[in-house]
């Protein structure tokens, strides 16, 4: 899959191009508005990731340029301006995320995993591990034929780390998905643990769930082995 | 008191005491006039008796077995009386006065104009008297007349001064009511200027406006003031967050470099629920959140509850809810009403011990819907109630170890979507009072 990445600040960027490429994505990455618009007519890209203030020109003005060059991209808009306004001007011009500076890196991966599933159907409803299925679109486990009651926390939770398996996931990362910009410092960032808990609990009813792991003083990590 | 009450009140009494004095005084100049064009009338039918006793001499005024000494004729109805008498020692008269004269053992009151004169070598004593009791009946019915005519006009008055004072004050009521109160956020102000004929009212409504021009060139230099600035601490904040979150993702860290890396991380968070706090508090108090939806209020209980149960039940407290009824709440915004009940259910559950209850009650009561949230916590000082109301802002609370957002925010959320907050502080903890209207 490839990625055009658009923005402006140099280590911003670097790190989000290292990411994707850590991801199996091929990330071509543009600094301001003209190379941009350059790249987005010579090229055919999967995912634009666009920051809106740029130096040379908003950001929002390339929306039209992809539509027009571009149609099948998938657009997220990457920025740190808080304006409402802002918001939903870019998705009425067709952008299909929004996501607000700072964001995680997880939570990016996430929302490209989302958009794809809702507009493409590249990623696969059902995720497999052990005997436990997850339906995605539905938001149900089952293990075997059995349906297991969780939580829409909880679900999200699971489901937050099996997009990022095999990985150590913060408390702090989880949270932030969980809540968003809501978040309530330390406190709320805990409450991941009774969240796992419970997950243990109702699935661990059925078989051992070793493959959750706890990492001591940090997170946890799902490992598929 | 109104001053349109005040100005009512003055006219009535004012106008009152006028006519008051009028009433008073109208009588008693009647009478002096009509006393006035009787004397005038009494002259006047002596200067006639005289000439026709000069043309035609006395003897035609009496009978003959009169033989001068005395004449008096009343008409009909005894209104007029005439009275000549030859007087043996002559002294002079010429007087108008009242008096009384009975006739068929009744006391009428007469004006009576006496005039002693000589004639042929005699002198006679000429009296003309005009009875009183006309004009004492015409005062009766003109007094009784003006006392209607005074009570009509006080009261047609007070109704005419009523409807105007309605009328001329109502520029005055709607900058007032619909202006200024009705308003929680200077944004919301209408600058469209009031119909009205009255320049005080328009050179109001002007400098009001005006001074919410300047209220909200302030508040809209701040928004853009914080909008830029955390624009400015977005940046590095990302920044910072992608070195930690790259250097984790390479995922050949030790234990102990993965703990310092999450002390970085918890840091990152901290400013970033600071900056996130700063933002929304300066979006409500700027309004820039839409106030369009309208959703169910029992549902966004639900979800709230359904997200802290488990968290609840980890630390061993219960949590009741209770919903008879639904309300859908309109023209809100669902979003801000979320994070406004879930501070308040967090710090119930946050700051309540183990082994308590914490309860979400709804109902629906005359003129809405009230959600209570009620815990066993330590309470609210008053004192520090004041204060956040107030809007004073307390980055940190070193009692609880906690920022001094959460319910900054609530007081914002509420004034903008205009919920009312009440703060109760029982023995047993506190309770939250949720108004929506």
């Amino acid at each position: 899959m490839r990625v055009l990445l658009v923005e402006d600040e140099e280590m911003i960027g670097r790190e989000i191009q290292e990411y994707l490429n850590g991801e199996s994505l091929i990330c071509d990455w543009s600094s301001n508005y003209g190379d941009a618009s350059e790249k987005i007519f010579v090229n055919e890209y999967d995912f634009i990731l666009l920051d809106l203030g740029l130096p040379d020109g908003d950001g929002l003005g390339l929306i039209k340029e992809i539509k027009e060059n571009s149609p099948n991209s998938l657009i997220i808009i990457l920025t740190a301006r808080s304006n409402v306004e802002d918001r939903v001007h870019g998705l009425e011009l067709g952008a299909d995320d929004y996501l607000a500076k700072p964001f995680s890196f997880l939570e990016l991966k996430a929302r490209m995993q989302a958009i794809l599933r809702r507009k493409s159907g590249w990623v696969k409803n059902i995720i497999n591990i052990g005997k436990f299925s997850i339906d995605i679109e539905a938001r149900k486990v089952y293990y075997l034929k059995n349906s297991i009651e969780l939580t829409h926390k909880e679900f999200t939770v699971l489901h937050f780390l099996l997009i990022h398996c095999n990985k150590v996931i913060n408390r702090y990362q989880i949270a932030e998905h969980l809540w968003g910009d809501h978040l309530e410092e330390e406190y709320q960032s805990n409450f991941i643990d009774v969240h796992i808990k419970n997950i243990r609990k109702k699935l661990g009813a059925f078989e051992p769930i070793n493959w959750l792991e706890t990492v001591r003083g940090v997170g946890y990590k799902i490992n598929t082995g | 008191m109104r001053l349109s009450t005040k100005l009512l009140l003055y006219n009535v009494l004012a106008k009152g005491i006028i006519l008051l004095i009028f009433l008073m005084g109208g009588p008693i100049f009647l009478h002096y006039f009509a006393l006035k064009n009787i004397d005038t009338e009494l002259l006047e039918k002596r200067e006639y008796i005289l000439t026709l006793i000069s043309n035609n001499g006395i003897e035609g005024f009496f009978y003959e077995e009169d033989s001068l000494a005395g004449f008096g004729s009343y008409n009909i109805l005894k209104e007029e009386y005439i009275l000549l008498e030859k007087l043996d020692v002559a002294y002079p008269l010429d007087s108008i006065f009242n008096e009384e004269r009975i006739l068929d053992e009744v006391a009428v009151p007469y004006r009576v104009c006496a005039y002693v004169f000589g004639f042929e070598n005699d002198y006679f004593l000429l009296e003309i008297g005009k009875s009183l009791e006309t004009i004492q009946d015409l005062n009766a019915i003109i007094f009784r007349l003006m006392v209607i005519l005074l009570i009509l006009f006080i009261f047609f008055s007070f109704i005419l001064d009523h409807s105007f004072n309605k009328h001329i004050f109502h520029p005055f009521k709607l900058i007032i009511q619909d202006k200024i109160a009705k308003i929680n956020e200077p944004l919301a102000f209408d600058h469209s200027p009031i119909k009205s004929s009255t320049e005080d009212f328009r050179i109001l409504d002007e400098a009001i406006s005006q001074m919410i021009w300047r209220i909200q060139k302030a508040f809209n230099q701040e928004r853009v003031f914080i909008s830029h600035a955390s624009h400015e601490l977005k940046t590095p904040i990302s920044i910072l967050q992608s070195k930690i979150e790259a250097l984790f993702s390479k995922g050949k860290l030790n234990h102990s470099e993965m703990e310092k890396l999450m002390d970085m991380q918890r840091t990152i968070q901290r400013m970033k629920k600071t900056l996130n706090s700063l933002l929304l508090l300066s979006k409500v108090n700027n309004a820039q959140y839409i106030k369009e939806e309208e959703f169910s209020l029992n549902q966004l209980i639900v979800e709230v509850v359904e997200e802290w149960e488990p968290i609840a039940e980890d630390k061993g407290i219960k949590l009741t809810t209770s919903r008879p009824l639904d309300f859908n709440l309109k023209n809100s915004n669902r979003s801000l009403c979320h994070i406004l009940i879930r501070n308040l259910l967090s710090n119930a559950i946050k700051y309540s011990p183990s082994n308590s209850e914490v309860k979400i009650n709804g109902s629906s009561i005359s003129n809405g819907f009230l959600i209570e949230i009620i815990d066993e916590g330590p309470g609210i000082s008053e004192e520090r109630i004041n204060q956040i109301q107030n809007g004073q802002v307390f980055l940190k609370d070193a009692h609880t170890d906690s920022s001094g957002y959460g319910l900054q925010i609530v007081f914002k959320i509420a004034s903008f979507l205009g919920i009312d907050i009440h703060i109760l502080n029982t023995s047993t903890g506190t309770n939250f009072q949720l108004t929506f209207k």
